[in-house]
C-alpha cells in the first residue's frame, strides 16, 4: 500500500480526550487519519458524507480518555456500543489482519471487548473478558513519566522498528491501569504470553531493572505495560506513545527538542507494516 | 415567610406568584428580599418599587429573582468597579483583542491566532461540598473560554485552605477541615479535568489560618483560537434565534449567586447546599466539540455560557451588549424535573449549558451538530427590535422589564478606610541555619506538591512543553512556569499563578506589588516574555469599610506595577463576602500571569544542570514581613519587600536579553524562603548539589539566606564572570556566588546538607499530612 493510501481512524464517543493528538501523530507521518465518532458508522441521523464503514480504513485506534465517563468500569461503556453495532466487522477487521490499537483508555477498551489477551486467531474477539485493567495500587490516578522496557521478538506490529531491550520513556495518566488475569491462573496466563511473543512492553526502573512502585506505575502483574494479540496486529498499552512523538514533549529535553520522541515508532511501525500489506 | 400576605398566587395553571411590592413597608421591602432570598438591601428594594410604581403594577417572582441576579454583587461587580476602572482598567496595549469587557480576555499569540484568558472563584460553592464546587468551578471556566470561540487547553488552579495540622477542636461549627477539603477540592477538580480531557499544568496551593472557614478555589483557563473564529458574547443581531444547548435545567444552583455575594455562617451547610451545581464532565466534552464546530462553520452569531445567574444573566447581558431585546419561550427549556416554577427555570444555574445566537436559515445546521454529539439542543427564543425582555410560559406573558433597567443596575463606591502600616523589624540570625532550612523545606506552602500534581492529568492534548514537575524522573522538583505549545509553530504559552497572603495580610499594598512582581520573576524564569495578566480579586466582606480599604490598597497596587511595567490586566473576577463570623480572609488578589515563549526550544527550566556556575540576579535587602523565615522562627517584621514598576522592568528586559546572549541551563525565581529556599530547589530537581559562597555580598548572613525581597532570580550559567559583566553593564545587580557540583548544598560557613536530606524534608512536607 502506498503512504497516501492509508487511512486511519481514530474513534470517539463522548469522553474520549487523546483522539487530536493521535490524529496528529499519524498525520505527521504522512497519512490520511480522522477522528471518527462510533455514531458514523450506525446512526441514521448522519449525514450521508460523515457516514463511514469501518472498511473504509486500515487501522482502528482506540484512543485514551474517559469514555462515557467510565463511571462503570474504565472501557466497558465504549466497548459495549461497539459490541452492538460493529461486533461482526471489528472480528472480520482483525482476522484480515488489519492492526488496531487501544492506548490506555482504548487499552481497557480493547480488553472488555475481549481483543486482549486475543489468544484465539479465529475468534479475535472473546465472548467475555479474560483480563481486566484494574484499579492502581496507588488508589488513585496518576500522571507520570515511565519506563519501558521493549520485551517483544518481532510479532507486534506496532513495535517492530523498537530494539528489543530497548528502553523508551512513555508518559502514563490513568487510575485504572493494573493487568490483572483470571485468580488462581495467572502463571498460565503468562506462560502463554511469554510462549507467543505476545508481551510487548514491561515497566522497569531508569537503570532498566523491573521495578515497583513508582516505576511500575499501577502494581501491574510481571510489570505488564502493554501486549498484543496472538497475531500482533492488536495491541493495547497503558503509557500514552503519542503524547511523546516529539522530543520537547519529553520531560528533561535538554537538546534536539524537535528530533523524534520515544513514541514515534510505535506510529512509523504500523506505517511500515500496512505498506507491506 | 415573614411578609405572607404580600404574596398572591396568580390564576394561572402553573406556579407564579404577584409580590405587591407597591403597598409594602419598609421593613416588609426587607422581609420580601429575604423570604425570596434575594439578598438585596433596602434601598436596591426601594429603587425596584419605583419602578414598578411607574409600571402601574406589582411585579412577578420571576421579574424579581431575575433583577436580584442582576444586580447580586457577583453578576455585577457593584461594590468593585469603580475602584477597578479608577486604577486598574485601561493598559492600552496594541495586541490586546478584547479586556475585561466579556466573558474571557482575548489577546494576540501570533499573526493567525488568538489565546483567551479567564480566571474566576468558586470559594463558596467549594467551602460547602468541596468536590462538587471544585469540579463545577473548573465546568465554568471552561465555558467562558469556550464561548469565545476557543479551545481551551490549560487549566490553572490557585487553591487557599487553613491549616492542615488545625486540631479537630479548633474546627468551628459548620466548618469543615481543611484536609477534608484539600481532599475534596483536588478530588473535584482531578475528576472533572481528567474527563473533560484539558490539562491541569499549574496552580499553587497555600495554607494559612485565616482560610480555615473560608477556603479559596481560584480556577484560571487558557484557550486558543483563530483570530477569524472569534465569537462576542452578545446577540448577533435582530431575528437571531436563541439556542440553548447542553444540560438539561433542574433546582441544582438555584441562588448561587446571591449565595456567594454574602457571608457563610454555620446554617450556610444546610441552608445553602442547593446553591452548588452538579457537574458532568462527559457533557461538557462533547459539548466543547459540538460548540468548537459551530464556530469552526462559522454558523454562531453570538455565544456566551451560562453561569451565575442562569438564562437571566446571559439573555440579558447578550441582549444589552448588542443593544436589542428579546422574547422567551421559557416552556422549551428542557428540564431535569417536573413542577418548577418559572423563576426557578429562569435563574437555575444547571451545569453544562450554552447559549448561542444562530441566523434563522443556519438554525437546522447548528442543531444537527449538536445532535451528533448526544447533546441536547433547543431554539429557546429570539432576539428583538426593543430594549425589552418579555418571557412566555403557557402562552401567558410573565414577565416584561427594559433590560437596561435590569442588567445595569447599580454601583457603589464603598466608603473605606486605609489600615496604617507600623514599620517594625525584630528579627535576628537564627541558632541553626541548617534547621531552618530544612523546616522552610518542609513548610506545606514551599513543600512539593506531587501528591496533588501527579493526581491532574497535566499532559492530555500532548501540548505541554515544560511540564509542572521538572528534573530528573522521579525525583522533580517544581517548575516556575508551565509552557504550552498550542499549535504548530514553536511558539508557545507560558503561565504562572502567584499571591503572598501572608504579605498581603500586612501589608495589602506591598503585599500585592510583591505578587506581581513575583507573577512576573516566573514568566522570565522559563524565558517567556510577560504578555498579559488576569486577576482574581478576594477579600471579605465589602460593606465593612476595612475590607474596602484592604480591597482597594490591593487594587492600587496592582495597577501602579501593571501600569508601570506595561502589563495589561485581560481578565478578572471579583469575590467579596469570604469572610465568616470568625473572620475574614487574608486578602487574596491571586494573580494568573501570562507569558509568549517565542520559541520553545528555547525555554529554560528550574532544576540544575550541573554544567556551570551560579549567579544571583537582584539585590537583597532585610525585608522580612510576611516571610517564611518569620513563620518559621516565630520573630516579628512588618517590612513587607517593596519594588518598583521601573526597577521591574529593567531586570526583565537585562535578563530577557541574557537568554539570547548566554547559555543559561537553569534558571529559578527567590520567593518564599529566599536564596536558601530557591537554591535547595533547584538542587533537589536537579538531583545534584552545589557550592556557594556569599562572603562577597554585604549584609547579614540570615538577611542573605532567608529575606524576601523581590525582582531576584538565580541562574546556572556557562560563563558566570561576562554573565555578571553583561548585566551590569545593563545596570542590574548580579554575583557570582558559587558552582554546581557535588551531592551537597554547602554555603561557606553557613551549612552543609545533603541534597537527599534536602529531598527528603522537601518531599514529605505535605503527604505528611495527605499520605501518598
Amino acid at each position: 500500500m502506498e503512504l497516501e493510501e492509508i487511512r486511519v481512524a481514530v474513534l470517539r464517543i463522548e469522553g474520549t480526550n487523546c483522539e487530536d493528538e493521535t490524529v496528529k501523530a499519524f498525520r505527521s507521518l504522512g497519512v490520511y487519519a480522522e477522528a471518527v465518532h462510533l455514531k458514523q458508522f450506525y446512526s441514521d441521523m448522519i449525514k450521508d458524507e460523515e457516514q463511514r464503514s469501518l472498511f473504509d480504513f486500515h487501522c482502528i485506534v482506540f484512543p485514551g480518555g474517559f469514555s462515557a465517563g467510565d463511571y462503570v468500569r474504565a472501557g466497558a461503556i465504549f466497548s459495549a456500543r461497539v459490541k452492538s453495532v460493529l461486533k461482526r466487522d471489528l472480528e472480520e477487521f482483525i482476522r484480515e489482519g488489519y492492526p488496531v490499537l487501544g492506548i490506555c483508555n482504548g487499552f481497557q477498551v480493547l480488553a472488555e471487548l475481549g481483543a486482549l489477551p486475543g489468544f484465539d486467531e479465529d475468534k479475535p474477539l472473546a465472548d467475555k473478558p479474560e483480563m481486566a485493567l484494574g484499579i492502581n495500587e496507588s488508589n488513585r490516578f496518576e500522571c507520570r513519566p515511565t519506563f519501558l522496557r521493549h520485551e517483544n521478538d518481532g510479532k507486534c506490529v506496532f513495535t517492530k522498528k523498537i530494539e528489543k531491550g530497548k528502553i523508551v520513556m512513555f508518559p502514563v495518566a490513568h487510575a485504572e491501569g493494573r493487568v490483572i488475569f483470571p485468580r488462581g491462573r495467572e502463571e498460565d496466563y503468562l506462560e502463554r504470553l511469554k510462549e507467543n511473543d505476545q508481551i510487548v512492553f514491561r515497566y522497569v526502573d531508569e537503570r532498566g531493572n523491573y521495578a515497583g512502585y513508582p516505576w511500575n506505575p499501577n502494581g501491574s502483574i510481571y510489570n505488564i505495560a502493554g501486549i498484543c494479540n496472538v497475531k500482533g496486529n492488536v495491541f493495547g498499552l497503558m503509557p500514552h506513545p503519542e503524547r511523546v512523538f516529539w522530543r520537547y514533549q519529553h520531560p528533561n529535553w535538554l537538546e534536539n527538542p524537535e528530533s523524534p520522541g520515544d513514541g514515534r515508532a510505535v506510529f512509523e511501525s504500523v506505517i511500515e507494516y500496512l505498506r507491506k500489506f | 415567610m415573614k411578609a405572607m400576605h404580600r404574596y398572591k398566587k396568580v390564576d394561572v395553571p402553573f406556579e407564579l406568584y404577584e409580590i405587591d411590592i407597591l403597598n409594602a413597608t419598609d421593613d416588609e421591602l426587607i422581609a420580601i428580599s429575604e423570604d425570596l432570598g434575594l439578598a438585596l438591601n433596602l434601598d436596591e428594594m426601594k429603587k425596584i418599587k419605583e419602578y414598578f410604581k411607574k409600571k402601574g403594577r406589582n411585579p412577578y417572582d420571576i421579574e424579581l429573582q431575575s433583577i436580584a441576579q442582576a444586580w447580586s454583587e457577583h453578576c455585577c461587580y457593584k461594590s468593585s468597579k469603580c475602584y477597578l476602572r479608577e486604577h486598574l482598567f485601561g493598559i492600552e496595549k496594541d495586541y490586546v483583542i478584547s479586556a475585561i469587557k466579556e466573558d474571557s480576555g482575548v489577546v494576540e499569540f501570533d499573526e493567525e491566532y488568538a489565546y483567551v484568558v479567564a480566571l474566576e472563584s468558586h470559594n463558596h460553592p467549594s467551602a460547602i461540598e468541596p468536590y462538587g464546587g471544585a469540579a463545577t468551578g473548573i465546568g465554568g471556566i471552561l465555558r467562558d473560554v469556550l464561548c469565545m470561540g476557543a479551545q481551551p487547553v490549560a487549566l490553572i488552579d490557585p487553591l487557599f485552605f487553613g491549616r492542615l495540622d488545625t486540631p479537630e477542636d479548633r474546627i468551628p461549627k459548620g466548618t469543615k477541615h481543611p484536609l477534608y477539603l484539600l481532599y475534596g477540592v483536588v478530588a473535584g477538580i482531578r475528576d472533572y479535568g481528567n474527563r473533560v480531557g484539558i490539562p491541569t499544568v499549574a496552580g499553587m496551593i497555600f495554607f494559612d489560618d485565616s482560610y480555615l472557614t473560608n477556603c479559596l478555589v481560584n480556577v484560571g483557563c487558557i484557550g486558543i483560537v483563530k483570530k477569524k473564529n472569534v465569537v462576542p458574547s452578545k446577540v448577533g443581531g435582530v431575528g437571531d434565534l436563541f439556542v440553548l444547548a447542553g444540560g438539561a435545567t433542574g433546582r441544582d444552583g438555584i441562588h448561587g449567586v446571591t449565595f456567594a455575594s454574602a457571608e457563610l455562617d454555620e446554617s450556610s451547610e444546610e441552608e445553602a447546599r442547593g446553591a452548588v451545581q452538579l457537574g458532568n464532565p462527559i457533557m461538557k466534552e462533547p459539548l466543547i466539540h459540538a460548540c468548537l464546530e459551530v464556530v469552526e462553520k462559522g454558523l454562531a452569531t453570538g455565544m456566551k455560557d451560562l453561569g451565575g445567574g442562569g438564562l437571566s444573566c446571559v439573555i440579558g447581558e447578550m441582549a444589552l451588549a448588542s443593544g436589542c431585546g428579546a422574547e422567551v419561550w421559557l416552556d422549551k427549556v428542557p428540564l431535569k424535573e417536573e413542577g418548577m416554577a418559572p423563576w426557578e427555570i429562569w435563574i437555575s444555574e444547571s451545569q453544562e449549558r450554552m447559549m448561542l445566537t444562530v441566523k434563522p436559515e443556519h438554525v437546522d445546521e447548528v442543531l444537527y451538530i449538536f445532535q451528533k454529539w448526544d447533546v441536547p439542543a433547543t431554539v429557546i427564543g429570539k432576539a428583538t427590535a426593543d430594549r425589552i425582555l418579555r418571557i412566555y410560559y403557557r402562552g401567558y406573558k410573565v414577565y416584561e422589564m427594559e433590560i437596561d433597567f435590569v442588567v445595569k443596575a447599580v454601583e457603589y463606591c464603598r466608603p473605606y478606610v486605609k489600615r496604617k502600616v507600623k514599620a517594625i523589624d525584630e528579627t535576628s540570625p537564627p541558632s541553626n541555619y541548617a534547621k531552618v532550612l530544612l523546616e522552610m523545606l518542609g513548610h506545606p506552602n514551599v513543600a512539593s506538591k506531587e501528591w496533588v500534581v501527579r493526581q491532574y492529568d497535566h499532559e492530555v492534548r500532548a501540548c505541554t512543553a515544560i511540564k509542572p514537575l521538572q528534573g530528573k524522573i522521579n525525583r522533580e522538583g517544581h517548575g516556575d512556569c508551565a509552557v504550552i505549545k498550542p499549535t504548530d509553530s514553536w511558539r508557545g504559552i507560558a503561565v504562572t499563578a502567584d499571591v503572598n497572603p501572608w504579605m498581603t495580610k500586612i501589608d495589602p499594598f506591598w503585599g500585592t506589588a510583591s505578587s506581581f512582581d513575583e507573577m512576573v520573576r516566573n514568566l522570565v524564569a522559563v524565558n517567556s516574555i510577560p504578555h498579559s495578566f488576569a486577576d482574581c480579586l478576594n477579600f471579605g466582606n465589602p460593606e465593612k469599610p476595612e475590607r474596602m480599604g484592604e480591597f482597594v490598597e490591593c487594587v492600587k497596587a496592582l495597577g501602579w506595577m501593571a501600569k508601570g511595567f506595561g502589563l495589561p490586566c485581560v481578565s478578572g473576577n471579583v469575590s467579596f463576602y469570604n469572610e465568616t463570623p470568625y473572620g475574614a480572609v487574608a486578602p487574596t488578589p491571586t494573580l494568573m500571569g501570562i507569558g509568549i515563549v517565542e520559541d520553545i526550544r528555547k525555554a529554560v527550566t528550574s532544576n540544575f544542570k550541573g554544567k556551570g556556575e551560579v549567579v544571583l540576579v537582584g539585590e537583597t535587602f532585610k525585608e522580612f514581613g510576611g516571610s517564611l523565615y518569620c513563620a518559621i522562627t516565630g520573630q516579628k517584621s512588618t517590612i513587607v519587600p517593596k519594588t518598583s514598576p521601573r526597577r521591574l522592568k529593567k531586570y526583565v528586559n537585562a535578563m530577557l536579553e541574557a537568554f539570547r546572549r548566554f547559555k543559561i541551563y537553569a534558571c529559578h525565581d527567590l520567593s518564599e524562603g529566599g536564596l536558601a529556599v530557591a537554591l535547595a530547589e533547584m538542587c533537589i530537581g536537579g538531583g545534584i548539589g552545589c557550592s556557594i559562597d556569599l562572603s562577597g555580598l554585604k549584609g547579614e548572613d540570615y538577611v542573605k539566606l532567608f529575606s524576601e525581597s523581590n525582582t531576584r532570580w538565580l541562574v546556572e550559567v556557562e560563563n558566570a564572570e561576562e554573565f555578571v559583566k553583561f548585566t551590569s553593564e545593563k545596570g542590574v545587580k548580579a554575583y557570582h556566588i558559587g558552582s554546581v557540583e557535588g551531592d551537597e548544598l554547602k554555603i561557606k560557613n553557613l551549612l552543609s546538607i545533603s541534597v537527599e536530606k534536602l529531598d527528603d524534608a522537601w518531599r514529605n512536607g505535605l503527604i505528611r499530612f495527605t499520605g501518598w
